[in-house]
């Protein structure tokens, strides 16, 4: 799939992490003036690749060619020269400064006569002429901290167009703008197109990747699989090769006889997230599903006390908590092992028994001494029963694989009396084997009558593992399945927004 | 996707927002020492107050662009001491007193350049680097000086101590010179904006090319560049260089920073605000001393205003987040 007006060509992309292959053998063209997107699952492997595009990181192996010459960009300022400009993810804007000097952060026109003295006037008149040129209304010289989070975005959206930019690189661009913004932003790229200007555009949301792109890209597991025409391919086809793999034995669950309710929300409402009423029974795996930003881990932080509750309230083993905190719901029975097990599950740097006793201290030793006899047959337990992967339980939780880590985590919470689990991307970084320890795991809480609500990006767990399954999508509840209707087809279906039900 | 919902900023509130809280302090102080003691209005007085600020301003200028990249330089006080007796050993071994207080300042640059190449380069922990900095170069001040005062008996030395021009001091119109150039370096150049945007947000400097190693090396420079300046009139206040004169500086320096308003989350904050905050140090000082309080309790009521404003500001600014983290997300 080679062409001869190809402005960005790459073959053989491969990028290692620590751990982990991100990219392999990846390669694919760009044409002058059309818009490739990149569709792939949560870890594809998508952001990697337009971060080597746009110099953010090296690549290990394999060649880029821009606009006909093989390029090696050392720095985003390598590539900005060059004509490539990214739009990130996540905002990446100063909020005490003010819009136009966010525009023009690291390449600010200067006062010819006076080197390196900064002539603000012009990049205000020049701001002003890219944003009325553009159809944003904003004043150059408002602070962007005063701005909305979808002004802020439209900002970043500048920054990156007022380059003379012939790759222009949009990753999620729309996650939090309204209709109008959106429908402004077609209207820009629309325009870019016109001008040659090819773009390269990241998006979950089917509706969008119809009207904006040429061809589609799909990734998975940091391989390139496929491209497709936008106009002729259907969303199921899309959907079936993002998702892909076959799914083999990974999953064994015995369904039984849910118990009570043991968690329960309100018109649950906090930031990014409004009016939930979810709940959990006693032996039940209940998953919230959605992309990533729809809301999943913000509800159950705010249910462990970690970000306020704007309004409703939830029901913990009977009781009524409006403004929860980590120690009473641990108190109460209720655990909670996070997304980033490394910063906030457990401390790397002390061994693996006394992160296995630490949160539950004062059962193990209530004349608060550590008997040092006690932690060890404790630990030496849960390493028994976990399968713990380590020489000894002396070793540094550190040095064990990322699946011993979360197996760690999982053994400390067990330690304790909690009897509802939230467990937020329980297999994130974890190879297969031990994913199906993990599997294992869940299965084996839920059957002794724990209550589990557990957040997973990867639709094949979710499928596989959950008694019922809530998706999310923009910060509402949009769709409880029972497990009979379960396909990860529908859920993405659901997660995905649709054309008819966004309204700005 | 209206203006609306910006809040209106015309010029005046803009100007009256971006005056630090510190200056009405400062005001405040002013006017309850003048009620208390007249004769800390009087002419004589304030001409004091604004000598004695000068040396502690000019070390506040490094020191305010190292926190406007939200780090700190912990080797200001052992810079100054370090230039001040490297000045005066020269001068008392036949060196003229430019080159003399040349090699001064060179101390001062090489000493900030190491700082910034440590932390910038090799990514070393900032507060480690600097304190190490800090105890080589009381060290070697202490090497240089051989553990003594120096004398340096030089009446051009002496005269930028304690000359005048008119009614002014000469240190005054250095520090003003100083502030003045350094200013206009932080708002309306290239190397100010890039302070700026580092502090505010490293992530986002670097990802929109900014060359961040280089310019933390530059802050650090100027920090050790200006800790040199300060030493060098500290010393030729009395025609003498102590090794640990400057010893006490570090804390007056980040204090002055801070209770400017300079924020330690960086990009936030600026020289005005160190202005205001030396001048609340100073005029507090000298009011305690008109109304002749030890100046061992001094230090002491200077720590319980450093605290008093930190609380506020940390409490206010909490408030201030979650208020605006809740509007954002409810209209975004």
């Amino acid at each position: 799939m080679t062409s001869d007006n190809a402005i960005l060509k790459m073959t053989g992309i491969t990028k290692r992490f620590p751990g982990t292959l991100a990219l392999h053998n990846v390669g694919f063209d760009v044409r002058e003036g059309e818009v490739v997107v990149l569709l792939g699952e949560n870890g594809a492997g998508k952001s990697t690749l337009v971060k080597i595009i746009s110099g953010v990181y090296t690549r290990d192996e394999g060649e880029i060619i821009f606009n006909g010459e093989p390029v090696d960009f050392e720095g985003v300022q390598q590539a900005q020269q060059a004509g490539i400009s990214i739009i990130h993810q996540e905002l990446n804007l100063l909020p005490e400064r003010t819009i136009a000097q966010n525009i023009f952060v690291g390449r600010e026109p200067t006062i010819p006569w006076l080197p390196g003295v900064i002539d603000y006037r012009k990049m205000v008149t020049d701001s002003k002429a890219i944003l009325a040129d553009l159809g944003v209304d904003l004043a150059p010289d408002a602070l962007v901290k005063d701005l909305s989070i979808a002004q802020q975005q439209m900002v970043e959206v500048v920054k990156a167009l007022s380059n003379r930019t012939k790759l222009l690189i949009m990753d999620e661009p729309t996650s939090s703008l309204t209709k109008r913004e959106i429908d402004k932003l077609f209207e820009i790229i629309e325009r870019f197109k016109r001008n040659k200007t090819s773009i390269i555009y990241i998006s979950h949301r089917m509706d969008e990747i119809k009207i904006v792109g040429d061809r589609a890209v799909i990734m998975r597991d940091g391989e390139y699989i496929d491209t497709l025409d936008v106009k002729a391919m259907s969303m199921d086809e899309a959907v079936s090769k993002m998702v892909g793999r076959t799914i083999t034995r990974l999953y064994e669950r015995h369904y039984n006889q849910p118990g009570e309710e043991v968690f329960v929300t309100r018109n649950l409402t906090g930031i990014r997230f409004r009016n939930v009423n979810i709940n959990v029974r006693a032996g039940e795996i209940v998953s919230l599903a959605g992309l990533v930003g729809a809301g999943r881990t913000e509800v159950a932080k705010a249910v462990f006390g970690y970000d306020p509750i704007l309004s409703g309230s939830f029901e913990l083993f009977g009781q009524t908590i409006k403004s929860p905190s980590p120690d009473r719901c641990v108190r109460l029975g209720m655990a909670f092992l996070p997304e980033d097990r490394k910063a906030e599950g457990v401390i790397l740097k002390m061994p693996v028994k006394e992160n296995l006793v630490s949160a539950c201290l004062s059962k193990l030793f209530p004349n608060g001494i550590i008997n040092s006899a006690i932690e060890r047959r404790h630990s030496e337990r849960f390493r028994r029963e976990l399968k713990i992967v380590t020489p000894s339980v002396d070793k540094l939780v550190g040095e064990l694989s990322g699946g011993n880590q979360q197996k760690v985590v999982v053994g400390k919470w067990l330690s304790t009396d909690c009897r509802f689990f939230i467990f937020d991307e329980p297999t994130r970084g974890i190879d297969v084997g031990a994913k199906a320890e993990i599997y294992h795991l869940l299965d084996a809480l839920a059957a002794k009558g724990a209550a589990i609500l557990m957040i997973s990006s990867e639709l094949n767990e979710v499928v596989g593992l959950s008694d019922r399954v809530y998706v999310m999508r923009e910060g509402d509840v949009v769709k409880e399945f029972p497990r009979l209707e379960l396909s990860q087809e529908a859920i993405i279906s659901f997660a995905i927004a649709k054309e008819d039900d966004r309204n700005a | 996707m209206h203006d609306a919902s910006i809040p209106r900023r015309n010029l005046l509130f803009r100007i009256v927002s971006e005056i630090p809280g510190v200056t009405y302090g400062v005001v405040f102080l002013a006017i309850l020492f003048s009620i208390i003691r007249p004769r800390f209005m009087s002419v004589n007085n304030m001409l004091l107050i604004a000598r004695h600020s000068s040396v502690l301003l000019v070390a506040s200028i490094g020191m305010t662009m190292v926190i406007l990249v939200s780090q700190i330089d912990l080797s200001v006080g052992s810079v100054m001491s370090l230039s001040g007796v490297v000045a005066a050993y020269a001068i008392r071994n036949g060196m003229d007193l430019v080159p003399a207080m040349a090699l001064g300042i060179v101390c001062g640059l090489v000493t900030g350049a190491l700082n910034g190449v440590m932390v910038a380069v090799f990514k070393f922990d900032y507060w480690i680097a600097t304190f190490g900095t800090m105890g080589i170069g009381a060290g070697m001040a202490l090497v240089v000086a051989n553990g003594e005062t120096l004398a340096v008996g030089s009446a051009g030395f002496g005269w930028i101590g304690n000359g005048r021009i008119g009614r002014i001091y000469i240190l005054t119109y250095l520090a003003v010179i100083f502030l003045t150039v350094m200013w206009f370096v932080l708002k309306k150049t290239r190397f100010g904006y890039n302070i700026y945007s580092i502090g505010g947000s490293e992530q986002a400097a670097r990802l929109s090319g900014l060359n961040v190693v280089r310019n933390r090396i530059y802050v650090y420079m100027c920090s050790g560049f200006f800790s040199a300046v300060a030493g060098l009139m500290l010393a030729s206040m009395g025609n003498s260089a102590s090794p640990i004169a400057g010893a006490d500086y570090s804390f007056d320096v980040i204090a002055a920073v801070i209770i400017g308003g300079t924020s330690f989350d960086g990009g936030r904050g600026g020289l005005f605000g160190t202005v205001m905050g030396t001048l609340l140090v100073r005029i507090l000082a000298s009011g305690l001393n008109l109304m002749n309080i030890l100046p061992t309790w001094q230090k002491a009521i200077i720590g319980i205003v450093i605290v008093a404003i930190l609380v506020a500001d940390v409490l206010g600014e909490k408030r201030k987040r979650r208020r605006d983290m809740m509007r954002r997300y409810r209209d975004g």
